[in-house]
Formats: C-alpha cells, sequence, structure tokens
C-alpha cells in the first residue's frame, strides 16, 4: 500500500519539508504569493490543524500523555482529517494545494522513536501522493542557531525531551534535531523528494522552487478577482483586509 | 505464560518477552450476552484466586473527548475515525493491559481490537488497512467469540436496552426503519466476525444458549488457558508477584486506580 495517485483530480499538491530552521516555510510562503499572483486559487495546509485533533494533541501534550505510538496515531488521525476534509476537496475542486509538512514529517519524527518504518508506510497509504516534494536541506548547526535566537524556551515534545537524549532541553533539542535529519536523508531517496540546498541565497531557492513548479501548472485553473477586484479599482481601495478575508492579497 | 506477541511488529516502549498474566478477548456483536459474561467470569475466577482486571471498549483519557465531539458532530471521515480509535485502543493496551499482564493478573478483554476492524470494515474500510492499522496490537492468549444469529440476538436486544443508532447502522445505512436497518447491519457485522474468527483462529461458543451453558462452556475454554498460572508464579520469574491471592488483591487495586 503507497499513497494515493491513482485519483486523476484536477489540482496540484505542493509540499515542503525539513528540520526547524531550514527555511521551508520562508520559500514556502514566496511561492504562496506568487502562485496567487498568477491567478491559481491556492489552498494552505498546517501540519496539526484541524479543530478536532487539536483539542486532543493539546490535552495529550499538556499532560505528557503522549508515548510515541499515541503521539504517531494522534497525528495521524488530524492528518487523515485534513487530507478528507480539506486537502482531497481543494484537489478534486482544481486547486493548488500547498503544504507546509507532510507525511514524510510524520515518517521521520515517529521512526526516529522506534515505530516500524513499514508500518507507517501502509498507514498513511489514505494520503494522496504530491505533485512534488521539496526537501530543505540545512547544516544542523545553522538550523538551530536559527530557531535559538528567535525562541529561547523551547516546547516540550519540540525538543525531543520524551526521547530522553538529555535532560538539557537544548542539548536534547540538537540531538533530536540530528537524528531527524539523518531519517529525512533516507526518505529523500526512498521517496524521491526534491532536494533543496537551504544554504543557497533565499532568492535563487525560490527561483528555482518555481522553475520546477511551473511544468506542473499546465492545464490548472485559474481564477481572476471578478467583481470583488473590480468594485475595489472602482473604489480606488486596496482591499489589504479584504484579501485577508478571501484569502487572497490585494491587486496593486 | 503470555508470550510478548504482536500481530505485526513491536511498538516503542514494550520491553520483554513474556509477561506472567494471561490476556483473555471476548468478542461479539452488542446484545450477545458479552458483559454480563465477562462479569461472570470475574466472579469465578477472584473466587478461585486469580486477580482479575476486566477492560472494555471505554474511552481513555487520551482520545475519549475527541471521539465524543467527533461522533456527536458526525464530522469526520472512517479512516480520521478508526485513528482515534486506534489510539484510545493503544492507550488503554500500554496503560492498562499490558501492566496487568506484567503483574501477573488475568485481563479480561470485553472486545478488542476484532469488533473496531469488524465495524470499520461494514462501514467499507479496507478490511487490510485496518488489519495493518491494528499490527501493533498483543495476540491475546484466547479470543472466544460468541457466536449468535439475529433471531436469537432481536429478543435479546428488545428486553435490554432497545435498538441503539450505531448498533444497527443508522450512521451509514439508507432507510428509516429502524428494525430493518438493524437486522441488515447485525447480518453484516455478523458475516464480518465469522470471517475474522476463521482468519485469526478464535474459540467459538455458541451463544443461543443458557446464560448458564455458555458460562460453563466459557469456564472450560479459560480454565485451560490460565491453568498453570499457580505453577509459574511460585517458580516466579516476577518476584513482585506472589502466589497468595490476598497479594494478588493488592496489586490488582493498586493497578486498577489510575485507569479509573
Amino acid at each position: 500500500m503507497a499513497m494515493r495517485d491513482d485519483l486523476g483530480v484536477p489540482g496540484r499538491l505542493f509540499i515542503v519539508e525539513g528540520i526547524d530552521g531550514s527555511g521551508k516555510s520562508t520559500q514556502l510562503n514566496l511561492l504562496h504569493k506568487w502562485l496567487i499572483s498568477q491567478g491559481y486559487l491556492v489552498v494552505f495546509s498546517e501540519w496539526n490543524s484541524s479543530p478536532i485533533v487539536k483539542e486532543t494533541t493539546r490535552r495529550g501534550k499538556k499532560r505528557r500523555l503522549l508515548s510515541p505510538m499515541s503521539f504517531s496515531l494522534i497525528h495521524a488521525a488530524d492528518f487523515a482529517s485534513r487530507v478528507h476534509s480539506q486537502i482531497l476537496p481543494a484537489l478534486q475542486a482544481g486547486a493548488v494545494v500547498l503544504a507546509d509538512r507532510y507525511v514524510y514529517t510524520a515518517f521521520a519524527r515517529d521512526a526516529v522513536r522506534g515505530v516500524s518504518r513499514d508500518w507507517l508506510n501502509r498507514l498513511y497509504s489514505f494520503a494522496v501522493k504530491p505533485s512534488l516534494a521539496f526537501y530543505f536541506d540545512s547544516p544542523l548547526a545553522e538550523s538551530i542557531r536559527r530557531i535559538m535566537d528567535g525562541r529561547p524556551k523551547l516546547k516540550y515534545y519540540e525538543a525531543g525531551l520524551d526521547m530522553e537524549l538529555s535532560s538539557d532541553p537544548e542539548e536534547s533539542f540538537r540531538l533530536y534535531q540530528g537524528l531527524i535529519k539523518h531519517e529525512y536523508e533516507r526518505l529523500v531517496d526512498e521517496f524521491g523528494l526534491v532536494r533543496m540546498d537551504a544554504t543557497e541565497a533565499l532568492i535563487r531557492q525560490q527561483q528555482r522552487m518555481r522553475d520546477l513548479v511551473r511544468p506542473h501548472l499546465s492545464g490548472v485553473m485559474r481564477f481572476d478577482g471578478g467583481e470583488i477586484h473590480q468594485a475595489l479599482r472602482d473604489a480606488d481601495l486596496l482591499g489589504r483586509y479584504l484579501g485577508e478575508v478571501s484569502g487572497r492579497p490585494p491587486t496593486p | 505464560m503470555t508470550e510478548l506477541s504482536f500481530y505485526g511488529f513491536r511498538p516503542p516502549g514494550i520491553e520483554g518477552e513474556t509477561l506472567p498474566g494471561r490476556l483473555i478477548v471476548i468478542e461479539a456483536t452488542d446484545g450477545a450476552g458479552r458483559s454480563t459474561h465477562v462479569a461472570l467470569l470475574k466472579e469465578w475466577l477472584e473466587d478461585e484466586g486469580y486477580a482479575v482486571m476486566d477492560t472494555g471498549l471505554r474511552r481513555s483519557d487520551l482520545a475519549g473527548p475527541g471521539i465524543r465531539r467527533a461522533k456527536g458532530g458526525h464530522t469526520l471521515d472512517q479512516i480520521t475515525l478508526n485513528l482515534f480509535y486506534a489510539a484510545d485502543f493503544w492507550d488503554r493496551l500500554e496503560r492498562q493491559i499490558i501492566p496487568a499482564l506484567r503483574a501477573g493478573m488475568v485481563v479480561l478483554a470485553d472486545r478488542y481490537v476484532f469488533s473496531l476492524i469488524a465495524r470499520a470494515a461494514v462501514r467499507g474500510v479496507s478490511l487490510e488497512w485496518m488489519e495493518e492499522l491494528y499490527s501493533f496490537a498483543l495476540v491475546p492468549d484466547r479470543v472466544i467469540y460468541l457466536d449468535i444469529d439475529v433471531a436469537h440476538l432481536l429478543p435479546r436486544v428488545l428486553s435490554s436496552t432497545g435498538f441503539d443508532y450505531w448498533e444497527s447502522g443508522q450512521d451509514f445505512l439508507r432507510g428509516s426503519n429502524v428494525y430493518e436497518t438493524f437486522v441488515q447491519y447485525q447480518q453484516m457485522l455478523l458475516a464480518e466476525f465469522s470471517r475474522l474468527a476463521r482468519r485469526h483462529g478464535f474459540t467459538v461458543i455458541d451463544a443461543r444458549g443458557t446464560v448458564t451453558e455458555i458460562h460453563q462452556a466459557l469456564r472450560n475454554v479459560v480454565d485451560e488457558a490460565v491453568r498453570g498460572m499457580r505453577e509459574l508464579h511460585v517458580a516466579g520469574a516476577d518476584q513482585t508477584v506472589a502466589s497468595a491471592p490476598e497479594d494478588l488483591q493488592v496489586t490488582r487495586s493498586e493497578r486498577a486506580a489510575p485507569s479509573g
């Protein structure tokens, strides 16, 4: 059982993966802006965001109830809920779906905690195979520095403290991210992820991303702003807030 | 001695090769007399001096609230719902069942993964995927299936709880006639249970008889499964579990407390 790619949906799915601080979210946001400016209908999907599962994960984390298998199953439930209520319908409707982290995050995070890789593969067979999956490859020390600069206090699971690698959160985080990175290396080969050099200039990374995405966009529906944007132009307004509401930025 | 054997793979965090307790599973559709017989077996086993923990498919601390919300709102797809159930089942396996087996108790499970698999399968979830999902489950010492048909089930259900929304398959079957959906649903479910029984070698007990007859048949199976536990305790790989019934009772109440 592998991921589903026989669905024949009109939409496209692009995802980014990488350790914390690899710059993947920055690049995905830039891609998001570009796709919108090109007139594509874009749906953005975040990791751990479905409302029902959010509550459970929060409960589990707060009480530290989550053993590796609990962690794995709860996150799989969250992801399944997102696939069925958000990602799949959007792809069926012909949208471009962008996901900041995808199944590979679960594969890496659970495998380093001792969960069977074969089982994970088959468990996630309900997932839609991405059109393109990017892996942002960045040196460990650099990623850790970026995270530490911005967020001095690390959370329990984020720092991998449940793995008891070290009682010092910072040291634990370092060791944990190292294990995750190692697991990602394996996934890049196994699933054909596109490796991005995260040490390159940001603009060059973005250019490369757009070049790789472009060929996948042929035949995907576009959406012009229509009436709303005409109304904005007529009233000489930017539509900044309207843009937030509809998920589309104002046309300059 | 329960061998620590799993359907597919050993989940992380579970150590050891054997457990001194016994895991005995009673599977059946609702209304077949499952809980009655679990209660009777527990009485009898405790009378014999065994420390017993009974566990059902109650909701655990972890996923319980999520499942209640999901079922209440009918918002989740089957894959998500079954992953929630799996998280819930795992939580119980890890935090109740395995610790009790480690302490040398007889664990009577009022339903196990098979009920979850059968219910999902009749709702259209791939059987292959469901069995894969639960491949982290511990293989029980015995799985006893109380085999019943719809004709014998009907009077029991009518005289107790009546037709329940879920047990009549009304969440997915079309039709406003509750009696008809109940019959249709139970027939599908029983067929699925029979397939699972063959596939996984359940001990099948005819549940159409009287309570006394069924209890006697269950006793014979369970007696065979727990036989030898006393000798093993004396030989004692696990010194914390003594063979005296008083000690076992202490262990039992201590173990039972956190599962609340």
